[in-house]
């Protein structure tokens, strides 16, 4: 059973035709890298396949069920990092990333290990206001590690990161597809496609 | 992904919390760091309510006053009934576009990444915002019926209760309607329909009574069974599609919630911040992506001025919003002269310099950023000139197309009004950036920023002055 198919899917600004009739499958436990110039449509199929934009056209599905935003086994089956992630000001880094663990109905006892993994040990109880941009960064990609997933979206998961969170990320990648997760992103970083990519989606060539 | 639509699997996974208890959790992390009590929130509920009321009863009790006077009163009943039943259409429709925009129903970025994103249910996270905003919008409207009401002069208790009825009943109907709309497939028309259909409706009516009044015809005013309709209609309605809005409400999709959470934060932080741009360059970004691509052509060969005055043209050919409030204009100058032909004079130069504005785009985008100059490159001076032929023609024609029902004034004071209007407009649009390191006078009713209000009436400031000039001088 593939855990993503996107079928058919437009979505036009204007009379800007972005996304023009993709179609995929993403198989569980496979990785496949969205690859294209700038402005070829990544970051917004990216968008239409997670809810976050309404495509004019086409159909996404999970785990061979039609997708819908509004629907919560949807919402608990896809994690996603996107560009469009905030934080709450008043509350410190281990805040969110409990919060987001109870949201999901799952134990908290996640959050210790992936902040170390992460490495935000020492900024567990910083405000989202005191972060590097590479410290939010990886928050964001936290926030896809501490809930349940079967199907992983990442839009550049490799901007602002240094080596050896490249490094990093590589490897949690790899064992995100070991355990059977199905991941869907986008990257420029040829080297992280290389080591990782099962499959690559060009658009906009 | 896709929008919101049928199906009915949106119940939560098992051991999610529900979305009380999440919400619980969420504001008991927050108040640990952000210590703000029940008193602060009063106190704010407090200021909100003092300043409604003062402000709005002195707005309607002075137009009472001014309509019910010799010179305010001196227009035909039924005419300004009519007039006032299709500016009320034309306000409904924006005011529709309006809750269109933000939302009505939204989510923070951050409530939407750690919280509403989670599988809880939908319905339970948006009822109680929804509730709330009912209660605010239904409560404005009732406001609302009650002043037009009191300032229509149907001030018995009976009158005050069936505006009150309309008016409450009518804006909860359409906050539930927006709500519906909100969760209803991308592809459904009626929506952008009923905007379009109201705003329209307003211009045919007033189009219709202007001419009615310059062919001499006289117009009835219907007696009170129209309020007593609204009534009638409007409290069904709203009852009806409240039910069918709280159904809807696990269908509102992350797209609708999200989107509408943009808009809402820059109007409050432009309005906190008292710096309209913010909002403003939200409101472009949204609107030429809209429009997503055009037919570039080259610039015919010539001068700095000539190439940068074509480009100036062209983005007004792709705005055609901003040449259609222009005209807008006009017809609510032919409307105010008919209603209320003592502030005509007044209305004029609020309506040139209102109608010029929306042409000045170009002038305020290169003014506004110094990196467009750069790039332009020439001096500020010539930059601004080119950019400001566009507004100044608009002005010009504004005021001749409505000098049949401006102020009574000799020609040379029309001459120096327009180039008024003009000077004002491009104050206004080469704004700078706000500074709020001004100084503030200590006067008799308090601490007053005179800095930052000059930064924010800049432009209006000349209106104000060309106003006064054309009271005395006409």
């Amino acid at each position: 059973m593939d855990a993503l198919t996107v079928r058919g899917l437009c979505r036009r600004f204007g009379n800007l035709v972005v996304l023009d009739d993709v179609s995929f499958t993403v198989p569980a436990g496979r990785i496949a890298v969205v690859v294209g110039p700038n402005g070829s449509g990544k970051t917004t199929l990216l968008r239409c396949v997670v809810g976050a934009d309404r495509p004019d056209d086409g159909e996404v599905l999970v785990d061979g069920r039609r997708a819908y935003e509004t629907d919560a086994w949807v919402r608990s089956f896809v994690a996603a990092a996107l560009d469009d992630i905030d934080f709450f000001p008043d509350l410190s880094v281990v805040e969110h990333l409990e919060l987001l663990a109870y949201a999901h109905g799952g134990p908290v006892e996640p959050v210790a290990e992936v902040l170390t993994e992460l490495g935000l040990d020492r900024a567990r109880d910083q405000l989202p206001a005191t972060l590097s941009s590479g410290q939010r960064r990886r928050l964001a990609l936290a926030s896809c590690f501490v809930r349940p997933r079967r199907l992983l979206v990442l839009d550049e998961p490799e901007q602002r990161l240094d080596v050896r969170g490249r490094a990093w990320l590589a490897d949690r990648l790899r064992d995100e597809r070991a355990t059977g997760t199905a991941v869907l992103m986008a990257s420029h970083d040829a080297e992280l496609i290389d080591a990782v990519a099962d499959s690559r989606i060009e658009i906009g060539g | 992904m896709t929008s919101a639509a049928t199906p009915d699997r949106t119940a939560a996974p098992p051991d999610v919390p529900t979305a009380r208890q999440l919400r619980a959790r969420l504001r008991r992390a927050r108040r640990r760091h952000h210590h703000r009590g029940l008193g602060d929130l009063l106190t704010d509920v407090y200021l909100v309510v003092l300043f409604v009321a003062m402000y709005g009863w002195a707005l309607v009790s002075d137009l009472r006053a001014y309509l019910g006077s010799p010179a305010g009163g001196a227009a035909d009943p039924g005419e300004r009934y009519w007039i006032a039943v299709a500016a009320l259409l034309a306000v409904a429709g924006l005011g529709w576009r309006a809750l269109r925009a933000v939302g009505p129903l939204l989510v923070s970025a951050a409530a939407q990444s750690w919280a509403a994103g989670a599988p809880v249910d939908r319905r339970g996270w948006l009822l109680p915002r929804f509730v709330v905003l009912l209660g605010a919008v239904g409560g404005g409207g009732a406001l609302l019926g009650v002043g037009l009401a009191f300032v229509a002069r149907a001030d018995g208790g009976g009158d005050l209760a069936v505006a009150a009825l309309a008016g409450g009943g009518w804006a909860t109907a359409a906050l539930a309607a927006a709500v519906l709309a909100q969760a209803s497939r991308v592809t459904a028309r009626w929506p952008r329909l009923l905007g379009a259909g109201l705003v329209v409706g307003g211009v045919l009516l007033t189009v219709g009574v202007v001419v009615s009044h310059f062919a001499g015809g006289r117009l009835g005013r219907p007696g009170a069974w129209l309020a007593g309709g609204a009534v009638v209609v409007g409290l069904p309605l709203a009852v009806v599609l409240t039910v069918r809005a709280v159904r809807a409400l696990p269908r509102v999709d992350r797209a609708a919630l999200t989107t509408g959470a943009q808009f809402a934060n820059a109007a409050a932080t432009a309005a906190v911040m008292l710096d309209p741009t913010l909002l403003a360059a939200v409101v472009e970004s949204r609107r030429w992506r809209g429009v997503g691509r055009v037919h570039s052509r080259r610039f015919r060969a010539g001068r700095r001025w000539w190439v940068l005055l074509q480009a100036e043209v062209r983005r007004l050919g792709r705005h055609p919003g901003a040449l259609a409030a222009w005209a807008a204009v006009i017809l609510v100058q032919y409307a105010v002269a008919v209603a209320v032909p003592s502030v005509a004079g007044s209305a004029q130069v609020v309506g040139a310099y209102l109608a010029a504005d929306r042409l000045a785009g170009g002038l305020r985008s290169v003014s506004r950023s110094p990196g467009l100059r750069r790039v332009l490159g020439g001096g500020d001076g010539g930059n601004q000139v080119a950019h400001v032929v566009v507004p100044a023609v608009g002005a010009a024609l504004w005021w001749l197309a409505t000098l049949p029902v401006g102020g009574a004034q000799p020609g040379w004071l029309d001459a120096i009004l327009v180039s008024g209007v003009v000077v004002a407009v491009h104050r206004a649009a080469t704004r700078r950036p706000m500074d709020y390191d001004t100084a503030v006078a200590d006067t008799p009713f308090g601490m007053i920023p005179v800095g930052l209000l000059s930064q924010v009436l800049r432009g209006l400031d000349v209106v104000a002055v060309l106003v006064v000039a054309q009271l005395v001088l006409s």
